[in-house]
């Protein structure tokens, strides 16, 4: 029957078998800096194997050798409480970081920005103001074509109306040509009726005085002749 | 037999971490990193042609800003609180890196889901709005905390005290708590069905509809991952908008 007797006295840590045969080892001695106090001594007893063979026991400090993510055993403060180390390094960081953010990274990075937003907005207004411009010129331009097509139209309405006054006149002269020749040819066809009816009145009023002459002997008086031959006619 | 397999951890060695070095742990790690990486996206950023359109580190980097600048600043303090940009767009990045961690694999563990920075940002972020009160208001700034203006003289006993403990401790307490116990949860949630799906397949059992049982926790893991990127956007952007009231409240009393 072995016993194991630990003493655990300032940062030494002692583990003594004890057998009734009176074997007595000491196996390992490690730092135990995490021990409550210096002074501090504490012995305790647990129950261990039979027979005479060498047991070995070792101790390591607390966490050496453990897989990452294994626990720093029951020493360690609770879950919640913050630890310094991890106070400095994440404040530390922080302000590090905040402090070149606001001096020196930000004011680079919005220089860049507000520069470029300015580039665009004045682009912007640039484009707002040729866009104003071109519609004042397609504004004017309206405004001139407008003006322009009054003044064909005018231009278009005087021509017309020269045009129809022209065409008036002419048509009035060749009217009145028309108007003169066929009076002309009316004065002429009235001579030439006028004419044949003399010479039908002179061979008229001829046979009609031979005839009165051949009948009555005498020659009728020439007046006489022309008043019967004029009635005849004019029925 | 599945009990048997299935031992959850001690709580402390899912959150706390052997020193890489005398010091300094995984979290500080994390803490250093965030800092780094947060400063390496700026720097980069900084180096681009900032005359055309931005794009890659330079688009990340201005999305962020306008991000704070439009989404919480303009929102909550106004235009007069822009010159709080620089300082909210450093907590906002801060704590997103810091809670990133809990889904990267090998690092799998966000830094916030441990008390040291959410504690330290919270009174941080407490001095500094009582700074501003007291700057913008001077010693009225004292009694506008606990009676704010316009409150009947009948109910300033009651409001009294409810503002008082609101305005200096509730405030610091719940930003402090909020973040931590959000991204803890989160941490053992996930570690919480790794350990299981892992349980289920590695189970010394004869039932062998057991294993293929875990696809259930291993899909829950991978929808919570899922869920933790959402989640650790979510607490940053939390955490930077209550600063942002915080901050224009003490500014502006009215408010």
């Amino acid at each position: 029957m072995h016993s194991a007797v630990v003493h655990l006295q300032g940062s030494s840590l002692q583990v003594h078998l004890v057998s009734s045969t009176d074997t007595t080892t000491t196996v390992a001695t490690a730092d135990t800096s995490a021990a409550p106090t210096a002074a501090a001594s504490t012995e305790t007893t647990v129950a261990g194997t039979t027979g005479t063979e060498p047991i070995v026991v070792t101790a390591e400090p607390l966490g050496a050798g453990a897989p990452e993510g294994e626990a720093l055993v029951s020493k360690d403060p609770g879950p919640i409480v913050p630890e310094v180390k991890e106070l400095l390094w994440g404040g530390g960081s922080f302000v590090v970081f905040a402090l070149l953010m606001r001096f020196v990274l930000f004011p680079k990075v919005k220089k860049g920005m507000d520069a470029r937003y300015n580039s665009i907005q004045q682009s912007h207004e640039s484009a707002d103001a040729e866009r104003s411009g071109a519609r004042a010129e397609v504004a004017a331009y309206e405004a001139q074509l407008v003006a322009i097509k009054a003044e064909a139209a005018k231009v278009v309405e005087a021509a017309r109306a020269t045009l129809e006054a022209e065409r008036g006149a002419k048509l009035a002269e060749v009217n009145a040509g028309i108007a003169e020749r066929r009076a002309a040819a009316n004065a002429q066809a009235e001579a030439a009726r006028a004419a044949a009816r003399d010479q039908i009145h002179a061979a008229v009023s001829d046979v009609a005085g031979r005839a009165g002459e051949l009948a009555t002997g005498r020659r009728p008086a020439a007046d006489v002749v022309d008043r019967v031959v004029n009635e005849v006619m004019a029925r | 037999m599945i009990a048997e397999s299935f031992k959850f951890p001690e709580i402390n060695s899912i959150l706390r971490w052997r020193d890489l070095f005398s010091s300094f742990n995984k979290i500080a790690l994390i803490a250093v990193a965030a800092a780094v990486i947060g400063s390496l996206i700026f720097i980069l950023a900084g180096r681009k042609d900032a005359s055309v359109a931005p794009k890659g580190v330079r688009n990340l980097a201005e999305t962020s800003v306008e991000f704070i600048e439009n989404g919480i600043v303009m929102q909550t303090m106004g235009k007069e609180g822009l010159g709080w940009t620089p300082f909210l767009l450093s907590l906002f990045l801060f704590i997103y890196l810091c809670n990133v961690p809990g889904i990267i694999p090998f690092l799998q563990m966000p830094a916030t889901a441990r008390m040291a920075i959410p504690v330290f940002l919270s009174l941080l972020v407490w001095v500094i709005y009582m700074g501003v009160g007291f700057k913008h208001q001077g010693i009225k700034y004292l009694t506008h905390t606990i009676w704010p203006p316009g409150v009947p003289t009948a109910l300033k006993p009651l409001v009294g005290v409810i503002e008082l403990i609101s305005n200096y401790f509730v405030r610091p307490f719940s930003l402090t708590v909020r973040l931590f116990a959000n991204m803890l949860a989160g941490h053992i949630l996930l570690v919480t069905f790794a350990l299981l799906t892992n349980s289920l397949v590695t189970a010394q059992t004869q039932q062998f509809m057991l294993k293929p049982m875990a696809i259930l926790p291993f899909f829950m893991l991978v929808f919570l991952t899922a869920f933790e990127v959402l989640v650790a956007f979510l607490q940053a952007y939390i955490f930077t908008i209550l600063t942002a009231v915080y901050i224009g409240g003490s500014a502006h009393p009215e408010h």
